[in-house]
């Protein structure tokens, strides 16, 4: 059995002291204060509430071995309530590794192992040294191209029985020098920028928000400046703006507006080439492999036999562009709260590239979108001119008794709105049944396209809400095993013919067994 | 299509007058303790609630049908929204049946398939006598290995 690296040993050992002496302080003084303890006491706790966290830091460390045995990865952990794993390596669907900038420095990396089930990472080796990730990670992979000649794979996620048995002997010696794997994608410095710039993150004005009360002092400055524009005088108060007038105040909020708008896109380009900086997505036998970020650099296998759906997204800008980006899921990942970079295979290029890149991992024809029925146009419009209805009384109420300005009608024009915005959504969204593959596709501002091969299907859904009733139409629903919390959520069929949408689940129903069948067949050939 | 024994009825309804009584307390609480709040109007809230519940309960127990068809488990449910939910033999990861204590007092069993899938990953069938969920569970077991057994072929 292997220990962790002695490095990343020390160095929990030393934040357990640190942390120790922190507390140490804390009940020291408390102590003191409560049980009327005489002072000398306190100084006292400190020292031995460091050695105590520091030394189970240490137990923790000698503890934890793990070791890659035949075809199972085991690890032993816990001090006081001990736990010891195994996982077949068959059942692996990633392996990431992930380096802060202290383990850079030092030259470890964690290595998290992902499993289809459970709700973490199933092991985590906080740290070992770039020479046995590679190892262990070339040892997973090596695993993976022997079984497939078994082909148990493609179903791997719920044939458990035949699976067992099958598994050939990897050889668990030391890790020769793979060849170097073919680079499917880079990104230049201008195509990082440009990514940047053009794929928004929706979170950034809510972090900048959230980030305004620290900067307290700058926020001031802005503020007082923005007066100063608008021909105001002297500090920040609410008597300030009472003297402005209308017109002015009304500058002052576009101004200050567009001022947080564009500290946000920047915010949302500082992160984003911060997570995608020096991206590399390299194929290597039956995996891909990708490595990404500026301070933290991550790193990961993506085994292709164990992809569960692939998708395709563009934004407005993108689209008009003509460029997309690439997100491979597979059955691992179940944390809800995994950074935004998860399973991104390229983060933009033509769409060509994208689709090349995509018909590799998944065989599919040119999907030919069909559109739900133009009463589901109807409905959107519906929809949003009950929005918009509301918005427009809300508008109304709060104008008659607080502003009293008698702009509310101005909100009336949201109903001009309302059909090319149904429209919009009407057409963006579709369905195409391949030979091999569905796809699914929605979302005007952000569409995604996505891909899943039949024989990936879980469960079949179909939902009619009451206005769809109304309407004759229904919502499919395509289960499968991937993580969806980023991408958000399975495919889906919106608003088809409900006669249609009985079609398509039975449809889905039988693929699902004819292919499983067919693979099963080519498998034992 | 199997519908749920009628006593299902009863469960969800106390249900959910066993809930929106949380509610009720509640408010007694925030009355007694802090604020003055209207008590009367409160249990009024209660009763329509509870009545609610129970056409809710009746409504449910009419939509509700389930199938064990050749190829899938197929289950209809849902009074706002209707779904119909396929499960494939061939996904079945695990079946429980599952007896809570207000289902013991009133004689019922639930049933669980769990899948792989990452949403709905479990579907419950409540509302069944005990005997029948056993043998469903059985008979849901027997169907999974046998998809998997023809499967192999």
């Amino acid at each position: 059995m292997r220990r962790l690296h002695p490095l990343s040993g020390a160095l929990r050992v030393g934040r357990g002291l640190v942390q120790g002496a922190f507390f140490g302080v804390i009940a020291g003084t408390t102590l003191v204060g409560v049980l009327g303890l005489p002072a000398a006491a306190a100084p006292l706790v400190v020292p031995a509430l460091a050695v105590a966290l520091g030394g189970f830091a240490l137990a923790r460390y000698y503890r934890f071995t793990y070791e890659i045995e035949g075809d199972t990865l085991r690890v032993e952990s816990g001090v006081f309530a001990r736990q010891s794993r195994e996982i077949p390596l068959g059942r692996i669907q990633n392996v990431d590794s992930r380096q802060g900038i202290v383990n850079r420095l030092l030259g470890l990396a964690v290595v998290a192992f992902e499993t289809a089930g459970g709700a973490a990472t199933e092991a985590t080796l906080n740290a070992v040294d770039e020479a046995e990730a590679e190892r262990l990670r070339t040892l997973v992979q090596r695993h993976g191209e022997t079984v497939e000649d078994d082909s148990e794979d493609a179903t791997a996620v719920t044939d458990e029985a035949s699976a067992e048995g099958s598994g050939a002997e990897p050889s668990p010696g030391p890790a020769t020098a793979r060849p170097d794997g073919q680079e499917l994608f880079s990104f230049s410095t201008s195509d990082l920028l440009t990514y940047a710039v053009v794929s928004v993150r929706p979170a950034a004005p809510v972090l900048l928000l959230v980030g305004l009360p620290l900067g307290i002092d700058a926020l001031l400055t802005v503020l007082e400046f923005n007066l100063g524009l608008v021909g105001g005088r002297g500090t920040v108060s609410l008597s300030v703006l009472d003297a402005l007038g209308p017109p002015r105040l009304v500058a002052l909020v576009l101004f200050t507006a567009l001022q947080f708008l564009v500290a946000a896109l920047v915010l949302s380009i500082v992160l984003t080439v911060v997570e995608y900086y020096d991206f590399r997505l390299v194929r290597e036998g039956d995996d891909l492999r990708y490595e990404r970020g500026l301070l933290r650099r991550y790193s990961g296998t993506i085994p292709l036999a164990k992809v569960q759906t692939v998708s395709i997204r563009e934004n407005v800008a993108m689209r008009r562009f003509g460029l997309a980006t690439l997100v491979v899921e597979t059955a691992g990942y179940s944390g809800g709260s995994r950074e935004s970079g998860q399973g991104v295979a390229i983060p933009m290029a033509p769409r060509p590239v994208v689709y090349d890149l995509a018909h590799d991992i998944e065989p599919f024809g040119d999907l030919d979108f069909e559109r739900s029925p133009t009463r589901a146009r109807r409905r959107y419009a519906a929809r949003f001119a009950i929005v918009a209805g509301v918005v427009t009384a809300v508008g109304y109420a709060v104008d008659t008794l607080v502003l009293g300005s008698g702009y509310w009608w101005l909100l009336l024009g949201l109903f001009l709105v309302v059909p090319p915005a149904a429209h919009l959504r009407w057409r963006h969204r579709g369905v195409a049944l391949d030979d091999e593959v569905l796809a699914t596709r929605t979302g005007f501002w952000r569409q995604t396209t996505r891909i899943v091969p039949y024989y990936r299907v879980q469960t079949v859904f179909v939902g009619r809400s009451p206005f769809q009733r109304r309407r004759d139409l229904a919502t499919v629903t395509a289960d499968t095993a991937s993580t969806s919390s980023i991408v958000g959520g399975s495919a889906r069929v919106y608003d088809v013919d409900d006669d249609r949408a009985a079609q398509l689940r039975d449809t889905l129903r039988e693929r699902l067994y004819s292919d499983l069948l067919a693979r099963k067949r080519d498998g034992d050939a | 299509m199997e519908s749920l024994h009628p006593r299902v009825r009863l469960l969800w309804a106390g249900r959910t007058a066993l809930g929106s009584l949380v509610l009720v307390g509640l408010v007694l609480v925030v009355d007694r303790l802090f604020v003055e709040l209207p008590v009367e109007l409160a249990l009024a809230g209660w009763v329509v609630l509870v009545a609610l519940g129970a056409v809710h309960a009746v409504f449910a127990h009419r939509i509700w049908r389930f199938e064990l068809q050749d190829d899938a488990l197929f289950l209809v449910r849902g009074v706002v929204t209707r779904t119909d939910t396929s499960v494939p033999y061939v996904r079945v990861q695990h079946v429980d049946t599952t007896r809570g204590p207000v289902e013991r007092t009133a004689g019922l069993a639930s049933v669980v398939v769990y899948t792989a899938g990452s949403r709905g990953a479990d579907i419950t069938i409540p509302g069944l006598r005990p005997e029948r969920a056993t043998e469903l569970r059985e008979r849901l077991r027997d169907l999974a290995g046998e998809s998997e057994a023809t499967d192999a072929v």
